[in-house]
């Protein structure tokens, strides 16, 4: 936690030289705050895989600045938070009327540091495609999100990035009664993936789902981080996780679930299933439950492991070759929690993605969708 | 075509085939029966190519080369057909994909012309109308929340379309109903030719009604301790096992 050591002074002389227009009352109170936070360091408990001191030395993003969305930070910011806001060039900054259905997706791409933040009212029905800057040195995007009662919230997020990308996504989400929150995410290649999802089930019968795959390849490390609060009843959660990790790839699932006092009828499932393909690859996968109410169903499980055999044999036994063999089955066992993706064009495309990723000659006919 | 020739393997540290013996000639019928656990889908793993298999002793040849050689792939391309007790489910690989890239697999180790895509649909789609199965199956996943039966349909779709030389059949109509059991049984007679040969590894006569062998044996304790005619199974069928393990 300290003032103005030198890497932190980078920042602060980083932020003098932006466009003047660019030097917004809000954006300095941010960089006052990452002054005094700095960036999470390896000795915390969440952050100890990842370790942001590289980044440290690095300029933040281009130079066209917007504005983006302003408000007061959430009450557990952190300097990650305030280097966000200091530095963001732009983000969508949109609210969806009550009952809208919007058949198009928000698209929240491009280069550089970016925040956003979506609001859907009531019964509202939205869907948002989040892709990162495959090539970035060094991107964040943060995401505040609420849903209102009854809105519904699709969202797909893809890292496909180049070995050189340090990517890091926080996505913040706030929902209302009977909201629904259904975040798929498809984190492929990169050095450095740092993603966070924290999702606050406010008000009774909320509902979040995850759908992730990560492939941890070369020296990579993705980081995901979730955290599911249910302050209500009636809230219901399901995280669907699949890791893979070749070379000396390192992957990282943490899902914290709380369970507030008072929140019963919980009903929260975790499933995150690993495969190491190379011995020098690692995952480490850890729940953290924390339960205060008594009438819950909190499910969760990790399994580590290699192919299975007798799948392997089976379809030997057909005529595939070993290599081939083993490549259709990492690729099944990726594609597992993609397949349920609500949204045609959202899972179509998570699909595609995985199937180029881990073998470029696969065909269409060979996914089910 | 196959010759198995004092056979013997074990799995980890315990001894399960102890000298199994038997020739299968093109255009027979063999049917192996025998109490559970007596060594019959080890023999048929083993013969397949399944790891986990220490041949101890003995061997087997399929049209004059050294089966137990050869990788499961080289095998199959080869022409052997190992039909699973338990068939495999492969979740989010449909079973287009898998037969197609199955046959081209084979196809390209043979040295033949691979299918493309159209010409594979209308060869894949008439067999599956010929087991009586529904086309909309080619975009499931295989095997994936198939019914035991409809397991066992799908395995001989495969040897269908894979159209090979010597079927090892292991159970192939045990979890069957009659109907199921009637079109199961014309998949495999369909197969039958003077130049192909069947191993029938079964519990009952039901299938022996559809399917004649002209040969019948029993393994019992990881040998073939009794071979006969069509009639043996009936015996069977009324004596069990129990005066075989004294004889
Ligand atoms: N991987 C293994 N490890 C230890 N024992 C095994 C293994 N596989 C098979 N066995 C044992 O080998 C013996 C023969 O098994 P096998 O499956 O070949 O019998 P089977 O004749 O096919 O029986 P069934 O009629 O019940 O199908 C059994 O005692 C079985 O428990
Ligand atoms: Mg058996």
């Amino acid at each position: 936690m300290g003032s103005m050591n030198s890497p932190l002074q980078h920042y602060a002389d980083a932020f003098e030289r932006l466009p003047e227009a660019a030097r917004t009352t809000h954006r300095r109170e941010a960089l006052q705050r990452l002054l005094a936070l700095g960036l999470p360091t390896p000795d915390l408990e969440d952050w100890k895989y990842t370790d942001l001191a590289a980044l440290r030395e690095l300029t933040p993003g281009p130079s066209d600045y917007r504005t983006i969305p302003e408000g007061a930070p959430p009450a557990d910011a952190d300097g990650l938070d305030a280097f966000n806001a200091t530095f963001a060039v732009d983000g969508l900054d949109v609210e969806i009327a009550a009952k809208a259905d919007l058949a198009e997706p928000l698209l929240a791409t491009g280069t550089g540091h970016r925040r956003h933040r979506i609001r859907v009212g009531r019964h509202a029905r939205a869907l948002l495609r989040i892709e990162l800057d495959p090539d970035a040195e060094f991107q964040t995007a943060f995401f505040d999100v609420d849903l209102a009662e009854g809105a519904s919230l699709q969202v797909l997020r893809t890292q496909d990035a180049t070995p050189d990308a340090q990517l890091i996504t926080r996505i913040r989400a706030r929902l209302g009664r009977d909201a629904k929150l259904d975040v798929s995410t498809v984190d492929l290649g990169g050095k450095l993936g740092r993603h966070d999802l924290n999702v606050d089930l406010a008000e009774p019968g909320a509902e979040v789902r995850l759908r992730g795959l990560f492939v941890a390849s070369g020296s990579g490390l993705i980081d995901n981080h979730t955290r599911f609060d249910h302050r209500a009843p009636h809230g219901t959660s399901r995280e669907l996780v699949r890791g893979l990790a070749h070379d000396s790839g390192r992957g990282v699932f943490n899902g914290r679930i709380v369970v507030h006092p008072g929140a019963q009828k919980t009903d929260s499932e975790q499933r995150i299933a690993n495969l190491i393909l190379s011995p020098k690859a690692e995952i480490n996968a850890k729940p953290e439950l924390e339960i205060y109410a008594d009438d819950v169903k909190c499910a969760h499980g990790a399994t580590f492991g290699q192919l299975d055999l007798t799948a392997l044999f089976y379809l030997r036994s057909r005529g595939l070759p070993e290599a081939e063999a083993r490549a259709l089955l990492t690729l099944a066992f990726a594609m597992e929690p993609l397949r349920q993706i609500p949204n045609a064009a959202f899972r179509n495309e998570a699909l595609k993605r995985v199937a180029t990723h881990l073998r470029s000659d696969l065909d269409e006919a060979a996914l089910v969708s | 075509m196959l010759e198995i020739n004092n056979l013997h393997a074990r799995v980890e540290d315990k001894e399960i085939l102890k000298g199994v013996t038997l020739s299968i000639k093109a255009g027979e019928v063999h049917a192996i029966m025998g109490p559970n656990g007596s060594g019959k889908s080890t023999l048929s793993h083993v013969l397949a190519g399944r790891e986990g298999y220490e041949v101890t002793k003995g061997g087997a040849t399929f049209q004059g080369q050294d089966l137990l050689a050869m990788e499961p792939e080289a095998r199959a391309a080869a022409g052997v057909f190992l039909g699973f007790q338990y068939p495999v489910e492969i979740p989010g690989v449909t079973n287009l994909y898998f037969l197609k890239a199955a046959l081209n697999a084979q196809r390209k180790t043979r040295g033949d012309k691979e299918l493309d895509a159209a010409d594979f649909l209308a060869y894949v789609k008439q067999r599956v109308k010929q087991m009586q199965m529904d086309v909309k199956m080619l975009h499931r996943g295989v095997n994936e929340d198939f019914s035991g039966g409809e397991k066992k349909r799908n395995e001989i779709l495969q040897m269908l379309v894979l159209q090979p030389k010597l079927m090892i059949l292991d159970e192939t109509d045990s979890g069957l109903d009659i109907d199921a059991l009637k079109v199961v049984s014309d998949g495999i007679n369909a197969m039958r030719s003077k130049d192909t040969a069947t191993l029938l590894v079964t519990h009952y006569q039901r299938l022996l009604d559809y399917v004649q062998p002209d040969f019948v044996h029993v393994l019992a304790g990881g040998r073939i301790v009794k071979s006969g005619g069509p009639d043996l199974a009936r015996e069977l069928e009324e004596k069990g096992y129990g005066w075989l393990a004294a004889a």
